[in-house]
């Protein structure tokens, strides 16, 4: 029990220190410091909302344009920034290996928080600041709304376990992943609902994991005035199996990784 | 005891891969003192990467039941885009030590005042080896992993640590690679010859140093 209890310890002082690091080297201490992370996402999601707002209107389908766009943003700048800052991640972070209690997945874990809390300040702040404009409604239901949030997470998280140690094996992915995290945006659930597609084309959709996740973003912000269709299953088994997969590699980079 | 069983290790290069280290055997019992001999390229880093985890046998075990310091060498271990300070703070977050007794310690012995407050990638290898051994000896291993990198302080430098690891600490263990004959008679008990991947142990430190003048 005191073992686990040291071991538990040790891990939390080490992705505590990482975090730092991390943010320290990425944002500096100078003017907001590590409020950056939160940045980039709002200034998009803040953007690409107003636009939308002027090119279309206040409302589609019954729901405001503007929080459908900040809700459906919000995750996919996690999930693209989370993807892309793994690539490699091992290769850039080898020299802390020379730390036997630092292993490989706490670089992956840490890149992955910060990119997640970044994500959620910017959502809960920009969420807040239109509340008071009146242009961002409290959420129906906070439960679907988290549970959406948690299971989005996930599914990144797993593909970054998947994504990383690959990146090591192959310099073509790097080049090939922006490119794939575009073109995968129409089955990523951001800019359109599963009930707006035809019945024949629904259940498809279903198989996409963050088309789930986003859709239950979606009822917990707009209530019954949308319809959701999810399949937790489907992220859940999809989650673990490229975690599983994931691991697996990690081991075989580890072993392979060389340190200056 | 630290010990090396049957460790491998290759490296790719080019279609191929290196046999870097064929098959050492080697135990380190508390308060022994080994040198580590052998020409540039006979896998001296490698071996003492291993013993420290950083990288992974091939094939075989490295086992540590005692703590082990990071290989104290020239690279490695710290942060370059962040100060001197910022790297203690980072090394006693993750070995769980209170910052304040860690900082004076560095202060004290590195004595690299303003500099700590700069980039460490500014450092030259001299200040580098400096903050290492600071840092590692403030945290207290039972054994120390040293790369070469003893050598390249100024004299007060050497001195500090010829106290601070031989006098002070003289029941630590301690490996330690060198090509300098000196430092290996004055510190080590024990010495391994490394030559082609493989290592041959001496029990006494006169014969690795014929062995090794011989290679």
């Amino acid at each position: 029990m005191s073992r686990f209890s040291d071991s538990w310890r040790v891990q939390r002082n080490v992705i505590q220190a990482l975090m730092i690091r991390e943010l320290n080297t990425r944002f500096g201490r100078e003017n907001i410091g590590f409020l950056w992370v939160m940045v980039e996402p709002l200034l998009f999601a803040g953007l690409v909302a107003i636009m939308w707002r002027v090119m279309k209107g206040p409302e589609e389908h019954g729901v405001s344009i503007v929080m459908f766009v900040i809700s459906g943003y919000i995750p996919l700048t996690l999930f693209r920034h989370a993807v892309s800052r793994c690539i490699k991640v091992f290769e850039v972070n080898a020299s802390l290996l020379y730390h036997r209690q630092i292993t490989i997945f706490d670089f992956l874990f840490v890149r992955f928080l910060i990119e997640m809390i970044g994500a959620m300040f910017a959502f809960t702040f920009i969420a807040t600041v239109l509340h008071f404009f009146g242009l961002f409604s409290a959420p129906k239901s906070m439960g679907f709304l988290l549970a959406g949030w948690f299971l989005y997470s996930l599914f990144t998280l797993s593909l970054c376990f998947m994504i990383a140690p690959l990146s090591e094996f192959s310099d073509v992915l790097e080049k090939i992943i922006p490119v794939t995290t575009y073109i995968m945006i129409p089955f990523s659930g951001t800019f359109n609902m599963v009930e707006w597609l035809p019945v024949a084309a629904r259940p498809y959709m279903l198989w996409s994991p963050p088309v789930s996740a986003m859709e239950m973003i979606r009822y917990g912000l707009f209530g019954d005035a949308v319809y959701p269709y999810y399949n937790v299953s489907v992220v859940f088994v999809f989650s673990i199996v490229c975690t599983l997969i994931g691991l697996v590699l990690c081991r075989r980079v580890r072993r392979r990784l060389t340190v200056e | 005891m630290i010990s090396c069983e049957d460790v491998h290790k290759f490296y790719p290069l080019g279609h191929g891969r290196k046999h870097v280290l064929k098959g050492i055997n080697l135990a380190v019992r508390h308060g022994e003192r080994v040198g580590l001999l052998g020409r540039n390229g006979s896998g001296k880093s490698t071996l003492i990467k291993l013993l420290g985890g950083v990288e992974l046998p091939t094939s075989g075990r490295v086992q540590r039941h005692m703590s082990l310091s990071w290989p104290l060498g020239f690279t490695g271990g710290f942060q370059g885009s962040l100060t001197g300070y910022d790297n203690a703070r980072f090394i006693a977050r993750i070995y769980g030590r209170e910052y304040g007794d860690l900082r004076d310690f560095v202060e004290d012995f590195s004595e690299l005042g303003a500099h700590l407050k700069m980039p460490v990638k500014t450092y030259s290898s001299g200040m580098r080896a400096r903050l290492g051994f600071a840092l590692s000896l403030a945290i207290e291993f039972d054994c120390y992993l040293i790369d070469e990198v003893i050598v390249v302080g100024d004299q007060n430098f050497q001195r500090k640590c010829h106290y601070h690891l031989f006098e002070k600490r003289a029941e630590r263990s301690l490996i330690i690679a060198s090509h300098s004959p000196d430092i290996i008679r004055s510190y080590c008990n024990r010495a391994i010859v490394l030559h082609e991947g493989t290592g041959a142990v001496f029990d006494d430190v006169e014969g690795a140093l014929n062995c090794y003048a011989q290679l």
